[in-house]
């Protein structure tokens, strides 16, 4: 039972952390239309570049951290992981049940963040992995209920989060596997992209051809993925004609073990994040 | 010199084969207000749900490819290259200097198109797959007489359904083994299988590995910075990621990719 749900129509939403996280939800959120800038606030220290980047976007900036804990009703801590402890045990006094509290902190466990809430009964935490691509719109989050947070409260953050991309709810514990997919993903791309382009340079294109016809082709292989609902394998049967040109290139990923390789990343990834924990 | 432009304002675009590719094409020229659709036209001979599927875009089906001739600027062949030279041959007689021919037929050169037309004003395009979900990556080449104008109205109607960019047609064997879809839906799978291999349920897996290499795309394609500067970026010290990518560069990840371009363009080359 919840009582004291987020006012859905006026909530104050408040960033700890003036960084370049807090920007891109802060900019999706307004842009989205699901939350006006003005229902928005940070605080920012002494870096102008940074001031200019929130207030460009309408965002409320404060004087300190404190002022923006007492006036927004949900307060985000996007601060570097190292610091969160210390930001928690300095807010401690002005928290209470009617605030929700989420933290994007990379590795920043539910149970470290409790920290925050001895003392303070019936503290609400959600945890939010968000990846790199928030930055353009394409974040593939997860998120985690914790303590008394509830559904409204997910869903709420659902909808902030949505703004910056898409969101799925998990248990905290599947986390460090989805640091080695969707937090270290975008790498193994970033070098599937280098390599198509090196190989078409190879096959005879001029490189800004060769980089552009890349990074397209995969942005329209994964959005047919993301839009037509179909299995990864049932597009590429759909798309590989007898005899010709994708299954002759398919052949050459297949003979050496491509699919295999791209599992060993994510499964190391994951066990790196495991033993970083 | 162009002595007849396409008129901008109120040309009218047809297709010859009003299947996916002339569908995919429409919806997006007609979605992103390029074009109105009541300006694009095309026909059908018997089927009932290629009927529908253009009337409901609101585009004007006719009676048959000779309407659709007479009643166009811009004709897009959009039929298997199998049975382009016979279309080609049957609409020759309904042809002038006025009107743009384009070609979409994967395989179909510049020379033959003009040959069995026996008009030279002709664009060759090459889209790819995700046309269909206004995501592709297009190449065209210029032939004949087809102006610098007609290439950027071209741009434009193509420009609608994803990015293009202009290429000579000897690197179309190339742009073949590049712009293929499919590596990427095998990247996908492989990624959540890694994902339910390190413990995550399937759909959670599938969902943010199609997710993951949207973004990533979308990274590289929105910021402008070269991918290893990205990369770069990404790769804390003794971090996650690091830990990934040397799986992938100790098993020559990149190189395999590279292979599949290069033997999908020797293919290429032997189908042509």
């Amino acid at each position: 039972m919840d009582a004291f749900p987020i006012p859905a129509e006026s909530f104050i939403l408040g960033f700890i952390g003036a960084g370049k996280m807090a920007e891109s939800i802060a900019k999706g959120v307004a842009k989205s239309g699901v939350l006006p800038p003005d229902r928005i606030c940070t605080a920012v220290h002494s870096n102008l570049k940074r001031r200019d980047a929130f207030e460009s976007i309408g965002v409320k900036v404060l004087s300190d951290n404190n002022a923006v804990v007492e006036y927004s009703d949900v307060v985000v801590f996007s601060v570097k992981p190292q610091v969160v402890k210390d930001v928690a045990m300095q807010i401690r006094p002005l928290l209470s049940r009617k605030k929700l509290l989420v933290s994007v902190a990379a590795g920043v466990k539910l149970k470290d963040l409790q920290v925050c809430s001895v003392g303070v009964v019936g503290c609400r935490f959600i945890r939010v992995m968000p990846n790199t691509p928030s930055a353009v719109g394409e974040a593939a989050t997860v998120m985690s209920l914790g303590g008394t947070a509830t559904e409204e409260d997910g869903e709420l953050i659902g909808k902030l989060f949505g703004s910056v991309g898409k969101i799925w709810r998990a248990d905290e514990k599947l986390f460090d596997a989805i640091t080695g997919l969707s937090g270290s993903g975008p790498a193994y791309i970033f070098l599937a992209i280098e390599a198509l382009a090196d190989g078409g340079v190879a096959a005879g294109l001029p490189r800004e051809l060769a980089l552009g016809l890349a990074s397209q082709t995969v942005l329209g292989a994964a959005s047919m993925v993301t839009k037509s609902g179909k299995h990864p394998g049932q597009l590429k049967d759909d798309v590989a004609s007898p005899g010709g040109t994708t299954i002759a290139g398919i052949h050459e990923l297949e003979k050496s073990g491509f699919r295999g390789i791209l599992m060993n990343a994510v499964v190391a990834a994951a066990k790196r994040s495991r033993e970083l924990s």
